[in-house]
């Protein structure tokens, strides 16, 4: 069956940061801050907006918020949801 | 609005037994000791540090001692130097009518500058240099031989003197709860020690008034000190029979177990660890038990160290980084009901997605560095001490390798201690630590830091200053030839050709 959708669409995310991949049937825990950017990426943000959003909200310097989210991404990666 | 407290974005794999947010149990924290708070000890004299409460020490030898003469007459206890030999923490224990128990003749040294007379010094230890035991008979210290060579020392001593020596005589037991300690003292199971109580007897000016066993450290069994107080009691009445009495004392050594957590020890310490009640009545209920009735009861002479100082110390550190540690288990597994193969989703490519990735990259664990390394927390080869946040977090725990600050693979000090996400500059506390990490901890690395101690009045006292570069390098002598060195800033830069 074809369908449209993506690994990164396809996870299922409650507000507590519980994360789970239909594609495989494992769970994750995200941090808050994860949460936000997951969810920012399921909505298309790019990696600059969810670093902007990571400073507006918690008082973070851009390059400390710039250093995590790029691991985070590439932690995404790995997974093959990016 | 103020901004929400930032934690890094980070994503972790749920396992079959990490899905219960429960497992890992509350995050305790720890922002005060002793009523000072934390921040405020860090401030003062920095990171890391270690920190004795004097109430709690004091607290514990008065309930050991509690326990004790609630139910035996002739008990004292004596302080295990060799434990922790700061001089504050002995005159703490020395206060509260604690003799000293000395191993060696620079604890002996220390005991008579700490004030306390060579009479109430128990020198113990399988090497007692000629100098220290010449002076340990002069001042009247109980002295517990530990071996042939030193009873032919003590005996030409006599000899010298032309007059007795008054000794103890160190036995070891199995007591079939541990590895017997037979390093120490005589065997006390196969004749070995009755024989050579006769032989000194018959051939010596040495007078033998008591029998000492130390049964074991950590021990988390009072019955073992049951089996020992019994074949002590046993061994007094053979060897007066023997016409090699009488036995006046019995010294049931130390080992009592403290509230700090073995490896792999399944129970919590608050169950696991005997009381002072419970050592107490296995050994002056079983010597009760077994003196002959109507005879005075030998005097009880207990050196326990560790019951009475762990608790007390506290070492405080900062997290320096924060790290994601790799793990390589179950990661492709399905680990639930420990059945293994791929997991059912996978497999059957739920959804449609041909292949998926194998999540190596989310397998990690959150690690922390510490300013504090193994170099002064030496139990921790044994013992998992607890590590407390020292400030309120609202973020969950969850497990987290606490690693030291040495360069050095093995310096792990916690390898899954459960603790909410930290950052650089956020301070812990680790609990207990106060026997032996002082007296075992190196010079290496690092400099070893300040330790202080918190009055019952809540003041802060230094009671060792952090150590400086004058401290260590102040025994060494560079020679001669070696005095100048070849690495003077250059003056045409870093690299030359």
């Amino acid at each position: 069956m074809e369908t449209d959708s993506t690994r990164l669409a396809d996870l299922m995310l409650n507000d507590r940061g519980f994360v789970f991949d239909p594609n495989t049937g494992e769970s994750y825990q995200v941090s808050a801050t994860g949460l936000t950017c997951l969810r920012g990426l399921q909505r298309g943000a790019t990696v600059n907006e969810l670093v902007a959003e990571l400073v507006a909200t918690c008082g973070v310097e851009p390059i400390t918020a710039r250093c995590d989210t790029d691991a985070f991404v590439w932690e995404l990666n790995q997974l093959g949801w990016l | 609005m103020n901004p929400q407290p930032y934690v890094a974005p980070t994503i972790r794999r749920v396992s079959q037994a990490s899905a219960n947010p429960q497992r890992l149990g509350r995050a305790p924290v720890m922002e005060a000791i002793d009523g000072v708070a934390v921040t405020r000890l860090l401030e003062t004299h920095g990171s890391p540090l270690f920190v004795f409460s004097e109430s709690q020490l004091r607290e514990k030898i008065r309930a050991a001692r509690a326990a004790f003469e609630s139910v035996y007459p002739h008990v004292t206890f004596a302080w295990s130097y060799k434990t922790n030999y700061l001089n504050a923490i002995c005159r703490v224990f020395h206060q509260e009518g604690s003799m000293a128990e000395v191993v060696s003749g620079f604890e002996y040294e220390k005991a008579r500058i700490n004030g306390v007379a060579g009479s109430r010094i128990i020198f113990n230890g399988p090497w007692k240099t000629p100098g220290a035991l010449r002076r340990a008979v002069a001042e009247g210290a109980l002295i517990q031989v530990d071996n042939r060579d030193e009873i032919l020392a003590l005996a030409r001593l006599a000899e010298e003197r032309n007059g007795p020596i008054e000794v103890g005589i160190r036995v070891h037991v199995d007591t079939g709860t541990h590895a017997v300690w037979s390093k120490f003292g005589f065997n006390a199971d196969d004749g070995e020690a009755l024989r050579m109580m006769a032989w000194v007897k018959a051939h010596t000016r040495l007078i033998i008034r008591g029998i000492h066993c130390h049964v074991g450290t950590f021990m988390l069994d009072a019955g073992a000190y049951a089996i020992a107080a019994k074949a002590l009691v046993e061994l007094a009445m053979a060897a007066e029979a023997a016409g090699a009495g009488p036995v006046e004392y019995l010294d049931l050594g130390g080992g009592f177990a403290s509230h700090a957590r073995l490896h792999g020890q399944y129970l919590p310490p608050e169950q696991a660890t005997p009381g002072f009640k419970d050592y107490a009545q296995a050994i002056c209920g079983t010597i009760k038990q077994h003196w002959p009735a109507g005879r005075k009861l030998p005097h009880l002479y207990l050196e326990t160290g560790r019951a009475l100082v762990d608790e007390a110390g506290y070492l405080v550190s900062s997290v320096v980084a924060v790290k994601q540690r790799r793990m390589h288990d179950a990661k492709a597994v399905f680990a639930a009901y420990g059945k293994g193969g791929t997991t059912p989703a996978a497999a059957l490519g739920a959804y449609g997605k041909g292949d998926v990735a194998n999540g190596q990259g989310v397998n990690r664990r959150n690690a922390v560095v510490l300013d504090a390394g193994i170099h002064i927390l030496y139990t921790t080869a044994w013992y998992q001490p607890s590590i407390y946040p020292a400030a309120m977090t609202t973020a969950g725990v969850q497990p987290t390798t606490v690693y030291g600050c040495l360069c050095m693979n093995i310096d792990v000090i916690r390898e899954e201690a459960p603790l909410p996400d930290l950052k650089a500059g956020d301070a812990v506390v680790m609990h207990p630590v106060g026997a032996y990490n002082i007296t075992q901890s190196m010079q290496f690395i690092a400099y070893r830091p300040a330790v202080v101690m918190i009055d019952p009045e809540r003041r802060v006292h230094l009671i060792r200053r952090r150590e400086t570069l004058e401290d260590v390098q102040g025994p060494e002598v560079v020679p001669e030839h070696l005095a100048h060195s070849n690495n003077a800033p250059a003056a045409s830069g870093r690299h030359e050709s």
